[in-house]
């Protein structure tokens, strides 16, 4: 298989505007609304911390594997999960399955929303002001949290 | 009938707390037409409901709370919501803007709009649950701080995240008329005493979750401007800065012009400010930026500080925090100004006005108007940081010296005996700018109708360049910048977005979001309309030109020191000018042509 970029998230860098979540959930559905967004801003509100739950494109990925329906599937281009609504019976085995808590269920109750990487065009990476959201290739993932973490040990273990 | 916007659900939740009754109502096309919503449509709905003469705090009251055409769209910064009420503390038309989430959820949930009246005989809580709306008992939490109140509302509702909570503390309980409605709890309706109506109704909290849609008129086009738009944003200098250092990026400008106000109004430079400024706050206490919903700016900023040895971690601070619980009252460490940040947000209180009464209190102590033995021991003295933050404490809880201060600074300053210290219009302390060194600043605070506001039309960037101690001809731009405003609160744009959306920009948004199509004159006689439907409900109240003043010290006393020295005010002349533009009477009552002209005779009481 060919190799294929990657959703990756920064989270020190979100500030949890949900532009993301605006930006997919138009690209999908035509309409802005949160809970039709497979990137999801989940705030912290006790500590500010802003944590996007993206798909992180798990290979293997649980839900697939774990699909009785064989709704869903890889798409070869982008590597991305497709979910086929014909098949899909709504049995949200794919959401427990799922290490990141990055599948929902759509609001017709009637088929589940993954991450399909907008054919290789991520809207929320597009319009992230922050580069919080990137698409990369999967060894460039974690490259700028690891430089911030060496000049951490840099500075003496603190921030 | 003509079809609302088509970003808007059409929808009015009215919750009436003495008959527990619940209903929703169609919004009518002209309320959006002639309002377009937020502000301009609460000034409506307050105007045609409230009776004359309500006590604010009684069951007459109501909160009208609405959400603008262009929240829920792509339009950036559009997350404001804002709720009308008829002030406890000044006892006008009042109305405050929250920012966050909790405005757009609401009309996730589909609503534009939520009107609550009455008063419940026992405290309750609202659970807004898309189109299931109840009231839930709420003794359990009544004298629970916000933070903890908002967490415990959230697990009652099914431990569910993404439920906004909007709640008062104990402040809003116990009737502080500085008290605020906090919502995710980081973001404030800070102004006027929202948060004491709200306690006053027996209402702790109102708990949202909407998992509904907006359409949008125009997607295409609104996709590709709302794109370019981004790119502007990344350019702007203003907004940069804003990104890096919030509010606070004022700081060292208008300190260094001298009228940033200091101990109380008394001088218009605080040397301290250097400790304070931006690039300080970023590195000595900023951990990480915030945003509100569909903001890239993100000038939220939280920070981390040790009072005491006890860790103090809040979002903030913001400029008019520093400014109030700060500079005025000589107080120049972060600790204590975050410490007495934390007390008031979680005890629900305004920190501006909290910050203007406790510097008034710390002039009468350095006066000898009062002493210790008033004070419940503390040494009031300016940049006495631990005394900020103890008699904070004290307002929060109506404990001691703190019970009279919760009356407002007026009302104090009246049994005090001390009026000419009390800096406020119409009850409503002034913001940290000392309008002597900035003198449009002078006619806003004088004519805003809610007392002392600065944002009703903040002058100061387009006087600085220019002659700021002008008084003539700055009526004009007063008129301008109020219209301004009152557009930018009405669609639910941050006053943020004013500095990179022009006029034009933010009808287009609205027109690509809303389908509202309105020529720009239109716009600007909306706007005018809006400040003449908030005159009207005051002129009906018994205000008029004598109560659009500024505290004496402004109209006597120059400013000593700095690039604002040898400034004082001349009010009355600035006010002839501007009823003049504005098209009322010497008394500051619209005349009749001006009404028919915005179309609102009906709500005439010549
Ligand atoms: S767009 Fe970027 S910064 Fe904004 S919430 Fe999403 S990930 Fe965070």
């Amino acid at each position: 298989m060919m190799r294929n970029k990657v959703l990756a998230v920064d989270y020190h860098k979100c500030i949890g505007c949900r532009i993301c979540e605006q930006w997919c959930s138009l690209s999908h559905h035509g309409v802005i609304s949160p809970v039709k967004a497979r990137v999801k801003v989940h705030r912290i509100e006790e500590t500010g911390a802003n944590i996007p739950v993206i798909c992180t494109q798990c290979n293997p990925a649980p839900c697939v594997s774990i699909c009785p329906e064989n709704a869903l599937s890889r798409d070869l281009k982008t590597g991305a999960v497709r979910v086929n609504d014909d098949l899909c019976v709504a049995c949200r085995k794919c959401m427990n399955a799922c290490p990141n808590g990055a599948i929902s269920l759509d609001t017709s109750g009637e088929t589940v929303l993954i991450c399909d990487l907008c054919k290789g065009k991520p809207q929320c990476v597009a319009q992230c002001p922050t580069n919080s959201l990137t698409y990369v290739l999967p060894e460039i993932v974690g490259r700028e949290q690891r430089t911030r973490i060496a000049r951490c040990f840099e500075k003496g273990g603190r921030e | 009938m003509e079809k609302i916007p088509v970003s808007s659900t059409g929808k009015l939740l009215r919750v009436n707390l003495s008959s527990k009754e619940i209903s929703q109502e169609s919004i009518p096309f002209h309320v959006y037409r002639d309002y377009l919503g937020g502000r301009g449509a609460g000034a409506y709905y307050l105007l045609k409901e409230l009776a004359k003469g309500v006590d604010p705090l009684s069951e007459d009251n109501k909160l009208v709370f609405f959400t603008g055409p262009v929240i829920g769209t792509l339009a950036p910064g559009s997350n404001k919501v804002s709720v009308t009420f008829k002030s406890p503390l000044t006892n006008t038309y009042s109305m405050s803007l929250c920012g966050g989430f909790w405005g757009p959820e609401l009309k996730f949930a589909g609503y534009d709009a939520l009107i609550i009246e009455g008063k419940s005989e026992k405290p309750v809580y609202l659970w807004i649950d898309n189109g299931e709306v109840s009231l839930k008992a709420a003794e359990h939490l009544w004298g629970q701080l916000i933070p903890k109140a908002s967490d415990e509302v959230k697990k009652e509702l099914g431990n569910d995240n993404t439920i906004r909570v909007a709640c008062i503390g104990p402040a809003g309980e116990k009737l502080n008329k500085m008290a605020c409605i906090t919502a995710d709890r980081h973001r404030e309706f800070g102004r006027g005493g929202a948060g004491a109506v709200m306690g006053s109704k027996n209402l702790k909290a109102i708990a949202v979750r909407g998992t509904g849609e907006i359409q949008m008129s125009q997607k295409g086009k609104m996709a590709s401007l709302v794109k370019t738009l981004y790119q502007e944003f990344k350019g702007h200098p203003k907004a940069n800065a804003r990104t890096r250092y919030g509010t606070v990026e004022m700081l060292e400008g208008i300190n260094n012009l001298g009228f940033w106000s200091t101990r109380n109004f008394s001088q218009g430079y605080f040397e301290g400010g250097e400790k304070l400024v931006g690039p300080k706050m970023r590195d000595d206490i900023v951990v990480s930026d915030a945003s509100c919903y569909a903001c890239p700016i993100g000038c939220g900023k939280n920070a981390r500080v040790y009072y005491k040895g006890s860790r103090v971690h809040l979002e903030g601070p913001e400029f008019e925090t520093v400014g109030l619980l700060g500079a005025n009252c000589g107080v120049d460490d972060w600790e204590s100004i975050l410490k007495a940040t934390e007390i008031c947000d979680y005890y629900g209180m305004d920190t501006m006005a909290v910050g203007a009464t406790i510097s008034f209190a710390m002039e009468c102590f350095e006066k000898g108007i009062i002493g210790l033995k008033d004070t419940d021991n503390i040494e009031l003295k300016f940049g006495n940081g631990d005394a900020l933050v103890s008699l904070a404490e004290k307002i929060a809880n109506r404990d001691g010296f703190g019970d009279l201060l919760a009356e407002g600074v007026k009302i104090a300053s009246e049994k005090l005996n001390a009026q000419d210290y009390a800096m406020h219009s119409k009850g409503l302390p002034l913001a940290t700018y000392d309008p002597r060194g900035c003198k449009g600043m002078a006619l806003t605070y004088a004519t805003s109708p809610k007392g002392a506001h600065h944002m009703i039309s903040p002058t100061m960037g387009a006087e600085i360049p220019g002659d700021r101690f002008a008084e003539e001809g700055k009526a004009g731009l007063v008129k301008d910048t109020q219209i301004q405003m009152a557009l930018v609160d009405s669609l639910g744009f941050c006053s943020t977005m004013r500095f990179v959306l022009s006029v034009d920009k933010q009808q287009q948004l609205l027109e690509l979001g809303s389908g509202l199509e309105i020529s720009k004159e239109d716009m600007f006689k909306i706007g005018e309309r809006i400040l003449n439907i908030e005159r009207l409900f005051n002129i009906r109240e018994g205000f008029n030109r004598k109560d659009d003043t500024l505290p004496n010290r402004f109209l006597k006393e120059v400013i000593k020191e700095g690039l604002s020295a040898g400034h004082s005010i001349n009010l009355e002349k600035m006010l002839d000018e501007y009823y003049q533009v504005m098209g009322w009477d010497r008394n500051g009552i619209p005349e009749e042509s001006k009404l028919a002209e915005l179309n609102i005779s009906q709500f005439g009481n010549k």
